[in-house]
């Protein structure tokens, strides 16, 4: 059985569980909050460490359903990243300014629903399989490629159609 | 170029169907900044998604959660060390040097460049020998040296009085 210790186990998820965050509540500050819960909550378990199958996907698990949870308190959807800047407050013409450098790709990414957006995020970004990306979520394998597929076919479509 | 493989790839991409091998050829492949027309409008996700997988967080987030549970922050030791005067000195011998040895060359330059010049100077000029000078007329009239060509080798008054 290999060492599982803080520092070289647990520690090293902190960047993949912050992108996954990111995703969800599309606000940074948030996001590493919910990573710092997320870690201290895989800590609390460290008696059961040698117990759990696979610990990324119980951390990516738990940092999923916390950040869920703090875009529900907070009564929003999971708005893009983009949307969110609206409410900023620049003059008309910075934001337009702004807007012409956000990235498109990214925009479309983020208007997906969370599933799809969360499985593209672990397959394209993280690079899981499909059978880990079933067991982080707690659905079959086949469910992940369905989410996929649409996620995918929608970014596909828009691409092919420029934009 | 044939890229038929390439847009089966990607065929298979959209449909789920590739393995991550594949589709990190087809990330290798839309990194290239020549892709055709065809393609091009797919390549913008890949670039952005290797984008997304930069970001991380703030530098000191790791120290702060190893705080938090209790364990040693990794602290960064520099080494003291002794240095000797001439050790300190050493930024100012290779200066001294570096000086010194432009001095040389610059001197080196000047005086060549006197020396060429000196012979162009009229006063030198004067003071070149005599009968060089004559050495030098001896060709120069055609007339003359005609002349002088046409007398016995033995009665040739090369250096007239």
């Amino acid at each position: 059985m290999e060492n599982i210790s803080f520092r070289t186990t647990v520690l090293p998820l902190s960047d993949r569980l912050f992108r996954l965050a990111l995703r969800i509540t599309m606000n940074r500050a948030e996001a590493e909050d919910v990573v710092q819960d997320t870690l201290l909550k895989v800590w609390e378990h460290r008696n059961e460490w040698e117990q759990i199958n696979n610990l990324e996907a119980f951390a990516i698990a738990t940092c999923r359903n916390r950040a869920l949870d703090i875009v529900k308190r907070a009564g929003r959807k999971t708005e893009n990243l983009d949307e969110m800047a609206h409410f900023s407050s620049q003059t008309p013409h910075e934001q337009l300014e702004a807007n012409e450098q956000i990235s498109l790709v990214r925009r479309l990414v983020d208007e997906l629903p969370e599933v799809q957006r969360t499985i593209m995020l672990l397959r394209d970004i993280e690079g899981k399989t499909y059978q880990e990306i079933a067991e982080m979520l707690d659905i079959n394998e086949t469910q992940v490629k369905v989410y996929l597929h649409r996620a995918r076919t929608k970014i596909k479509e828009k691409l092919k159609n420029g934009l | 170029m044939d890229y038929k493989y390439i847009e089966q790839l990607l065929e298979r991409y959209w449909e789920c169907q590739t393995t991550l091998e594949e589709e990190a050829i087809l990330r290798t492949f839309f990194r290239q900044e020549d892709v055709p027309a065809s393609l091009l409008p797919y390549r913008q996700l890949f670039i952005e998604e290797d984008e997304m997988a930069e970001e991380h967080l703030s530098k000191d987030f790791q120290n702060k959660m190893l705080r938090l549970v209790g364990e040693e922050v990794p602290v960064q030791v520099c080494k003291a060390r002794k240095v000797t005067f001439m050790r300190r000195c050493r930024p100012f011998y290779r200066a001294a040097g570096l000086i010194a040895i432009l001095l040389t060359i610059g001197n080196a330059a000047h005086q060549s460049f006197t020396d060429d010049d000196a012979v162009q100077e009229p006063q030198m000029a004067e003071n070149i020998p005599i009968d060089s000078l004559h050495q030098i007329t001896i060709g120069q009239p055609e007339q003359q040296s005609a002349e002088l060509t046409s007398q016995p080798i033995d009665t040739l008054d090369v250096f007239p009085r």
